[in-house]
């Protein structure tokens, strides 16, 4: 069990750095500005969004899904108490924290408009317009430029979906969890980059 | 049925009725002291397991109750931290600072103020819109209708503030804080590198408050909840906040739940003050992991170091906010009983059980008391019968009236004792049948011993005569009641050789007739020499006493159990009987001499007449040729005269010692056969030889041909002239043998024994001597030769005469049957 744990935490720590590693270098592109040879945000933020989503998908169905169905540790959202593995959701939750531990400036973060913890509700009008849109149109971003007191920010915000089982059946069953008819497949939130435009 | 001391009844030590009390006693107490162990161990196993499993679903609720506490705390802090006013000022603050860059020099500026307490600059903090805004929350004025806070929470917040970006104080109530914070454990933690996040600080004494404090620190976040713009903080005293929650849940008298941290410190305890450490530092491993337990520890925490149950469990929502992460230190709940009071249940039961088992052995013991009575009364009574059968004195019937086995037994006494009487008195009677069968066996013995006339003694191994007959007490004039106590050789008047002898025989006890007996069987006698007259002196049983000879034999009798063996002497007068066969040998001996007179006269007289009737014939003859011829006549006539005195010589044994040389057989025996043919009418009697050849032996020419002579002489005879003659020589192993067959009617049984006696003839008077056998034999012998005779009626006789070899004659007298050098020859010679 030890091993499959220190195995799993390289995994996920490899996933995040090879994240950051592509996450940060487009930014470089992204401060020529628009006339420039750089790279636009909406492609940068696109660049990452694939990233991120490769990674989870990865993790969800070779990983976690795997080491269930074998029976040999499953993911929960106490993992850290339980000793099993963290829940596709708080891979990208963690990697995202991590991320902006590493001063970067970058950020991602899960949202929703029925989140189970409060913190993970929209934050400001965009976010919870662009969640209402993409319950609608999920398959197009929403992305803008979000202000914090004198500090720009571009923000896009890509249409989550429940990629595995694991996150219906979570969000159905958790006590504080305000919507519990999920499907799979479903729009269950929303993957929320940001990134400074200073 | 003598009653000895050793039959007495012994002194039991362990008497039946002690014995069954103990067994009864025995077998009540080991199932009940192992079925109490078993028991109390048992039952200590189950309450230790139900009670480790109570004790941790107990801390696991109670983690949950406090984990709820402290999230109700950290949402009211958040609450206050989401306050847009809040953090609107708090980016404005954030720019600020960015675009003017003389922040640090107005900060220590007011540093200073602040520090000194100036009342402008503490009011300037104290009492803006920010610390009117927290006053706000705080009271509880700007909560969500119908969310009450409780008072006690309130109470329990010795400060909360508000920092911004740097660290700095922007408001605040209740204590006084310090205006720089950035370097606090506290602020970088919950500012977190802008990224923000919660942070639960453990257990410290603060002076400010003069309390054991905990504090919440919530980052607050700009608009975008993009980064960290301040830090709400809030002090709040652990003891305080904590007990209402933890000193509510007791359980018995000392069961109680208590919060620790990761280190060991109690953070709200009814029993230990809050800020101090678990006594004992071993403990803290083991009720500190992250999923909720039990345990059994040596210690309890408390101080005290009895084995004790532990329950525990980490406070979930809590711990991952301590020190900033769950790996950084956890809060735990910390359930425990004394473990007197777990297991005092089961002590009880067991003081329970012990006493009423004691009761209940008591009662065993009682009832086996009586028991064993019951048992016990019977088999003594059976004693005493049994000992009185013993004596023979059991007259009464035994009488148990118990209805079970032990009355069967008493009813077996009585039968046994009936068939003991019944079977002693026919016993009695048969003792006496015996007795008087016993004594007219002895009396017919007595007749029977009487009646015989030899005298008979029976003596002791001390020479004392035991019994004597009727016949012996009149030989030896004893009377018969004195016999008991007499030596025999007081009875017995012998001369001292024939005493000494007597009693070396008795000393021997018979075994000296017995090694005579076995003496005789080893070298066997030839039956055909008459025994030895000196040897029969010396060895006949018996002596003389006075003018009578008697004969003795000693027997030896079965000794009666109980005594010595009895010796036997039978006595048996021989003085008339060996009178009669002196006569009798004398007798026969004067026949003998008669027969041998009238044998030499016989044999003399016949050439005696031949020789007158000779000189007659020389006195009338007229030629000299033919009284020449007359005159050998007489010489040979005289010749058979000296031989035939010869022959009487030879039997009276007057011998000539001369020495042996070597002769051929078979030329002797035809010079014998010759002299035979010379003297006897053999014309009817058909001579066979059958030579071996050379055969030559150690003998004196003239005494060897007259020995044969005799034999062939004897053959004749008993053929009466008319059969056949078969003369055989043999060479063997340094043996010479000639053998002498004839054909005759052969020699009968009883006079097979007395053919060697001298004299002995079946002829009639005159014709032999009776000396011819003797004579041969005593010839043969001297040479160191043997002669047997072997006959049978109608079956012929045949004479084998054995002589040592000569040694140079050996290898080549062998008789080889293949080429027989017999010649068949009848009588030509005819006289």
């Amino acid at each position: 069990m030890g091993s499959i744990h220190a195995t799993v935490r390289i995994a996920i720590r490899t996933l995040v750095i090879v994240g950051c590693l592509w996450s940060g270098s487009p930014l470089l592109f992204a401060k020529d500005g628009p006339g420039g040879d750089g790279i636009p945000p909406d492609k940068v933020a696109d660049y990452i969004h694939a990233i991120l989503e490769a990674n989870r998908t990865i993790y969800t169905t070779s990983i976690v899904n795997r080491l269930q169905e074998k029976g040999i540790l499953s993911a929960t959202e106490h993992w850290e108490q339980d000793n099993t593995l963290p829940l596709p959701a708080q891979l990208l939750q963690h990697t995202g924290r991590l991320v902006a531990e590493s001063g970067r400036g970058i950020r991602f973060r899960l949202i929703g408009l029925s989140p189970i913890y409060q913190r993970n509700a929209p934050a400001t009008q965009f976010e919870r317009q662009a969640l209402e849109t993409l319950r609608q149109r999920p398959e197009q971003p929403i992305t803008g430029i979000v202000t914090s007191g004198k500090k720009r920010y571009f923000q896009a915000i890509y249409a989550d979906r429940a990629v595995s089982p694991a996150c219906v059946s979570c969000h159905n069953t958790h006590p504080l969890s305000p919507k519990q008819d999920f499907k799979l497949n479903d729009v269950m939130g929303a993957l929320a980059i940001t990134i400074p435009l200073e | 049925m003598n009653t000895t001391p050793s039959a007495a009844p012994r002194q039991t030590r362990w008497g039946l009725k002690a014995k069954l009390i103990v067994s009864m006693l025995l077998v009540g107490t080991v199932p009940l002291v192992i079925g109490l162990g078993m028991a109390f161990w048992q039952g200590s196993r189950e309450i230790r397991d139900v009670s480790g499993e109570s004790f941790k679903a107990l801390a696991m609720e109670a983690a949950r109750k406090l984990d709820l506490l402290v999230a109700e705390e950290i949402a009211q802090t958040a609450r206050m931290a989401n306050d847009p006013t809040i953090i609107r000022e708090l980016e404005h603050r954030r720019d600020m600072s960015e675009n003017h860059r003389v922040a640090g020099v107005e900060t220590s500026d007011f540093e200073a103020k602040w520090e000194a307490g100036e009342p402008n600059a503490v009011r300037s903090i104290m009492e803006n819109q920010l610390s009117a805004l927290l006053r706000e929350y705080y009271t509880g004025i700007r909560n969500a209708p119908g969310q009450l806070q409780p008072q006690i929470v309130r109470a329990s917040t010795k400060m909360l503030f508000l920092t911004d970006v740097h660290g700095l104080l922007v408001a605040a109530i209740g204590e006084k804080p310090e205006l720089r914070h950035d370097r606090t454990r506290w602020w970088q933690g919950a500012y977190h590198k802008a990224v923000g996040r919660l942070f639960i600080e453990d257990v410290r004494f603060d002076k400010r408050v003069n309390a054991y404090v905990f504090t919440i620190s919530v980052p607050v976040m700009d608009q975008l909840r993009y980064e960290v713009v301040g830090v709400l903080h809030r002090v709040i005293d652990a003891k305080e906040f904590f007990s209402p929650a933890t000193h509510a849940i007791r359980f018995g008298k000392t069961g109680h739940v208590m919060l620790i941290d990761s280190n060991g410190l109690v953070i709200s305890c009814p029993i230990l003050p809050t800020g101090v450490p678990l006594s004992d530092p071993n403990l803290v491993p083991l009720v500190t992991p992250l999923q909720p337990g039990w345990v059994q520890a040596s210690s309890d925490g408390h101080g005290g170091r009895s084995t004790s149950v532990i329950g525990f469990a980490p406070l979930p929502e809590t711990s991952r906010a301590t020190n900033g992460s769950i790996e950084n230190g956890s809060w735990h709940t910390f359930v425990w009983q004394a473990s007197d009071e777990i297991f005092a249940p089961i002590q009880h039961l067991f003081t329970w059980v012990t006493v009423f088992g004691v009761a209940g052995l008591a009662l065993l013991a009682t009832l086996g008391y009586v028991a064993a009575s019951r048992i016990v009364t019977p088999i003594r009574q059976l004693m005493l019968a049994a000992r009185a059968i013993g004596r023979g004195e059991l007259k009464t019937p035994i009488d148990i009236r118990s209805g079970d086995e032990l009355e069967e037994l008493a009813e077996e006494f009585n039968r046994m004792n009936q068939q003991l009487n019944a079977a002693f008195a026919g016993l009695t009677d048969q003792v006496e049948l015996k007795t008087r069968e016993v004594q007219a066996l002895q009396q017919s013995t007595d007749h029977i011993l009487d009646a015989v006339s030899t005298p008979i003694f029976l003596i002791d191994a001390d020479e004392q005569v035991r019994y004597a007959n009727r016949a012996a007490c009149e030989s030896f004039g004893m009377r018969r009641d004195q016999s008991l106590s007499i030596s025999l050789f007081d009875v017995l008047p012998l001369d001292a050789s024939a005493r000494q002898r007597l009693r070396r025989e008795f000393r021997a006890g018979g075994a000296v007739g017995a090694a005579e007996r076995a003496a005789g069987l080893e070298l066997p006698r030839d039956p055909l020499t008459p025994p030895s007259d000196q040897e029969l002196i010396d060895h006949r049983p018996e002596f003389r006493i006075g003018s009578r000879l008697y004969q003795y034999q000693w027997f030896r009798l079965p000794a009666r159990p109980g005594q010595e063996p009895v010796s036997g002497l039978v006595l048996r007068d021989t003085t008339d009987e060996s009178r009669l066969h002196e006569q009798l040998v004398q007798a026969e001996k004067s026949g003998s001499l008669g027969v041998l007179t009238a044998g030499i006269g016989h044999e003399l007289n016949n050439p005696l007449f031949g020789i007158i009737g000779l000189g007659e014939a020389i006195q009338e003859e007229q030629s000299l040729e033919r009284a020449k011829a007359y005159a050998r006549d007489i010489v040979a006539q005289g010749r058979r005269m000296a031989t035939v005195i010869r022959d009487f010589a030879g039997v009276t044994g007057k011998e000539e010692h001369d020495q042996a040389v070597p002769v051929s057989l078979e030329e002797e025996t035809d010079r014998a056969l010759a002299i035979v043919q010379s003297t006897s009418d053999m014309k009817n009697v058909v001579v066979n030889k059958r030579y071996a050849g050379d055969v030559r032996v150690l003998a004196k020419p003239d005494q060897l041909q007259q020995a044969l002579a005799n034999l062939i002489t004897n053959a004749v005879q008993a053929m009466k002239g008319t059969g056949t003659l078969t003369l055989t020589t043999a060479w063997s192993d340094r043996v010479g043998t000639v053998t002498i067959t004839d054909s005759g009617p052969g020699i009968p049984k009883q006079h097979l024994s007395k053919i060697f006696d001298p004299f002995f003839t079946t002829r009639d008077q005159g014709e032999g001597s009776g000396l011819g056998l003797t004579v041969a034999r005593r010839i043969i012998r001297k040479f160191g030769g043997e002669l047997r005779i072997e006959s049978g009626e109608g079956r012929g006789t045949t004479c084998i005469v054995t002589l040592p070899a000569h040694p140079a004659a050996s290898g080549e007298g062998t008789w080889d049957p293949s080429t027989p050098q017999s010649e068949s020859q009848s009588a030509r010679l005819s006289s």
